[in-house]
């Protein structure tokens, strides 16, 4: 191998491209300009912190009992979740299908301090099947455990509806009531025009059902053909609201019930978070100092290139380079940060153990560094591609559905299993990973430019560990 | 080429002391038989508790204010769940009420839908202690047992791979042996995080996923670096015995296996320090187990590995040597 070009300038540049980083990293990038601010580069402010940390719901769906639903049909009922988490003012979601094993996953936060949302509520909302039906007369079944189902012959249902608003009207004793409108399609209207002519005037009823529930069961007057129609019901401004947008966001087109479910509070997460980093901070403090008192002038640079590496792990996770879109940080993703620092200060502690032995055989100190750089090379590769290794098998078996290694993975290897998308297991893979390639740019080759160049300035061996002299 | 020749034959003096790791045999299988037997002795005392992530069940915890009676809590939510519930007491960390958690099993898991009415239920037979939901994790039982057999699965994989890599890049050694040994040590040390995580009483949720992850990478990484002297001195050192090499590896690695093991386990017990005094103790089933695993991974790739090692291939040889390394 050639000698480099370092000069004693090189060990600056680096050093100042590292801050430069690690700044940008932290603070992020953002501009005023009136009142929009424009976010060019995100910083750590902008973390997604996973639910684990943050507090917030974690469920996943399948088709209730043995139905296996076909992939045009939960990608359906993945389009009306997504619409009723948008209805419910949850903007702020994750939301995956996996048509392999019928499931559907669902992550939202659950924001400190809002104590008036109930998580279950909503969860059990979400899960709804929402089948909206017109019935002839209002007869129907109940069986062993009391579950009802309704017999009579199916006017119309959810998908013959246009849409559906909530308003008040007069009722027959002049009182004004909420009820919920409709505005039929014209499938919806002619079908509605006939039974409604066909029952105008008799006794028998058209019922109103939402799933098993009967919601109300008016007699015709006269038939209705202009395809509008309005539910009565007793209604208060919220529960016509929400029908309307049940009925809007559209019926799933099977029973789901929840596999897994899963509630954090937001103080339980923060709290562990923040003892975390209080440990991070007092650890790496004394890793600072070990190194430093171990390996001299390459345990400085060990230190500055850790700095490094842990500004790209959080740059990977903020989404800091373009080409990615920044992850979501969970506490085992915090552990993949620290397994990959682990494996970068191993790598410095190899390569200063390396300095020390050829000075101590009685190199100088510039072939001593060199040699170390390179024999050091094939156990911190080794070592760190093994790492690798585990870290995408990881986000393979964990990873969400669409992800690049869940697809190869997922249909190979784990063919048998259905995506479970643990997102706290695949967030540690995908932070050790970036790690391990931090620790190739930093740990490797931006130390080996730090140490070589400042050998330019001062090559006493007692600086690099040598013994004296 | 002439100067990588001349740096070569600089390095093959190692003076440094040679420690014969490679007769430590029965001080290793004592050690791995000590870690099988607290493991067993530690299941058979102590149980083993899987966390409901892995077998199945709920837990609801829910904070309260005022009093609240334990089995009067236990009686309302059998009325709606046909199992043995679990009601526990507990001190809320962030503010002056406290908590209360309740678990069971149950053959389909509870749904939303069942979780919602339980909720509604305890907050009507309860109206005076503001029951707020605090957090709670439900999984029907298949979830659990899928999510752990893909676990399982996928460190088997992750095994094997190794194996092959380490077969590739360590051929020149003898690679698949090298390879079986590594994993032989990283069993070691799940093994001991394992016994330790039990023998603590923590239950194996997905922090312990965490653990083993993590000793995963760290322990395969702590053997390599051997692996990588002994094949280094292979080349410089091309008369010596395997044994030799092993040994000579071993006591190279010796101060860096030591330092960087002060740095990572001592960050571990940073963590366990700090979780203690702030309280949040759920984070302990992660940094005490791992700190166990740690510590095995130093000693497992000094002489775990390398010896076993020495140990397979000895004994294949052994008809057409003499058996000098027999003890």
């Amino acid at each position: 191998m050639t000698v480099k070009k370092t000069g004693r300038s090189t060990f600056f540049i680096v050093v100042a491209l590292i801050a430069l980083f690690a700044v940008s990293t932290v603070t992020g990038l953002d501009y005023i300009y009136g009142d929009n601010t424009t976010t060019v580069i995100k910083g750590v402010d902008d973390i997604r912190l996973g639910i684990d940390i943050k507090g917030g719901v974690d469920v996943t769906f399948a088709p209730a009992g043995d139905y296996d639903a076909t992939d045009a049909q939960l990608d359906a009922a993945t389009e009306v979740i997504k619409t009723r988490l948008a209805t419910l003012g949850i903007n702020d979601n994750e939301l995956y299908s996996d048509g392999k094993s019928d499931r559907i996953i669902v992550r939202f936060p659950w924001q400190a301090g809002e104590s008036n949302f109930d998580p279950e509520a909503a969860v059990k909302e979400l899960g709804e099947m929402a089948e909206l039906t017109f019935r002839k007369g209002d007869e129907y079944d109940t069986d062993a455990e009391g579950n009802i189902t309704p017999t009579g012959d199916i006017v119309i249902n959810g998908s013959d509806i246009d849409s559906a608003g909530y308003t008040q009207q007069p009722d027959a004793s002049g009182n004004y009531e909420w009820v919920v409108t409709l505005k039929l399609n014209t499938d919806g209207t002619s079908k509605f025009g006939s039974a409604t002519s066909e029952l105008a005037g008799t006794s028998t009823p058209i019922s109103i059902w939402m799933d098993s529930t009967m919601i109300s069961a008016p007699t015709v007057n006269n038939a209705i053909t202009n395809g509008n129609a309005v539910i009565t019901g007793n209604f208060t401004s919220e529960s016509a609201k929400k029908l309307a947008d049940q009925i809007n966001s559209g019926a799933l087109p099977f029973k789901i019930e929840t596999k897994s479910f899963k509630t954090i509070s937001p103080t339980m997460g923060e709290g562990s978070l923040d003892a975390i980093l209080l440990a991070a901070v007092i650890a790496f403090a004394l890793i600072a100092i070990y190194m430093i008192v171990l390996y001299r002038v390459p345990g400085l640079v060990a230190v500055i290139a850790i700095c490094g590496q842990i500004a790209g792990s959080l740059a990977a996770v903020t989404g800091w380079f373009g080409f990615q879109p920044g992850a979501t940080l969970t506490i085992p993703g915090i552990a993949g940060i620290i397994l990959a620092v682990g494996m970068g200060v191993d790598a410095n502690i190899i390569t200063g153990e390396r300095i020390k032995e050829e000075l101590r055989s009685g190199k100088s100190t510039d072939a001593a560094i060199r040699v170390a750089y390179k024999r050091a090379f094939s156990a911190i590769l080794d070592g760190n591609i093994t790492n690798v290794i585990i870290a995408i098998i990881l986000m393979g078996a964990f990873g969400v559905p669409s992800s690049f290694f869940s697809k190869i993975l997922n249909r190979t290897i784990f063919f048998m299993f259905g995506a479970t998308a643990e997102g706290v297991v695949y967030s540690f893979g995908f932070t050790l990973l970036v790690g391990v390639i931090c620790n190739f740019i930093f740990g490797v080759f931006a130390s080996r430019l730090m140490v070589t160049s400042l050998a330019k300035w001062s090559d006493k061996k007692a600086l690099y560990g040598g013994d004296g002299k | 080429m002439s100067k990588k020749k001349q740096e070569a034959s600089q390095a093959q003096a190692y003076t440094g002391k040679v420690y014969d790791f490679c007769s430590k045999k029965t001080m290793i299988l004592v050690i791995a038989i000590c870690v099988v037997v607290a493991l067993i002795a530690g299941a058979l005392i102590r149980g083993v508790k899987f966390a409901i992530e892995f077998k199945g069940g709920t837990l609801l915890t829910y904070s309260y204010t005022g009093d609240l009676d334990t089995d009067a809590v236990d009686a309302e939510v059998e009325k709606l769940v046909d199992s043995n519930v679990n009601v526990r007491r507990g001190e809320s960390l962030d503010s002056d009420g406290y908590q209360i958690t309740i678990s069971f099993t149950s053959k389909e898991g509870l749904n939303a839908d069942g979780q919602h009415e339980l909720t509604e239920n305890l907050r009507a037979a309860f109206p005076d202690n503001e029951l707020e939901l605090f957090d709670s994790n439900d999984v029907s039982p298949s979830s659990g047992r899928e999510f752990l057999l893909k676990c399982l699965l996928a460190m088997v994989f992750a095994a094997i791979l190794i194996i092959i890599y380490i077969a590739i890049r360590f051929s020149r050694i003898g690679g698949w042996s090298a390879g079986i040994c590594s994993i032989f040590a990283l069993c070691h040390d799940i093994l001991a995080a394992l016994a330790v995580s039990i023998i603590c009483g923590f239950e194996f949720n997905s922090n312990i996923v965490a653990v083993i992850l993590t000793i995963l990478g760290y322990s395969i990484n702590n053997t390599i670096v051997i692996y990588d002297r002994i094949r280094e001195n292979r080349t410089l050192m091309p008369k010596a015995s395997l044994n030799e090499l092993i040994n000579t590896g071993c006591s190279q690695s010796l101060t860096r296996s030591i330092r960087t093991s002060v740095t990572t386990i001592g960050t571990m017990l940073v963590v366990t320090i700090v979780v203690l005094i702030s309280g949040y103790n759920s984070l302990l089933s992660f940094s005490v187990p791992l700190m166990a695993g740690l510590i095995s991974g130093t000693y497992s790739s000094l002489f775990v590995a390398p010896v076993t090692w020495s140990w397979w291939k000895g004994s294949k040889k052994a008809p057409k040597k003499d058996k000098k390394n027999d003890k």
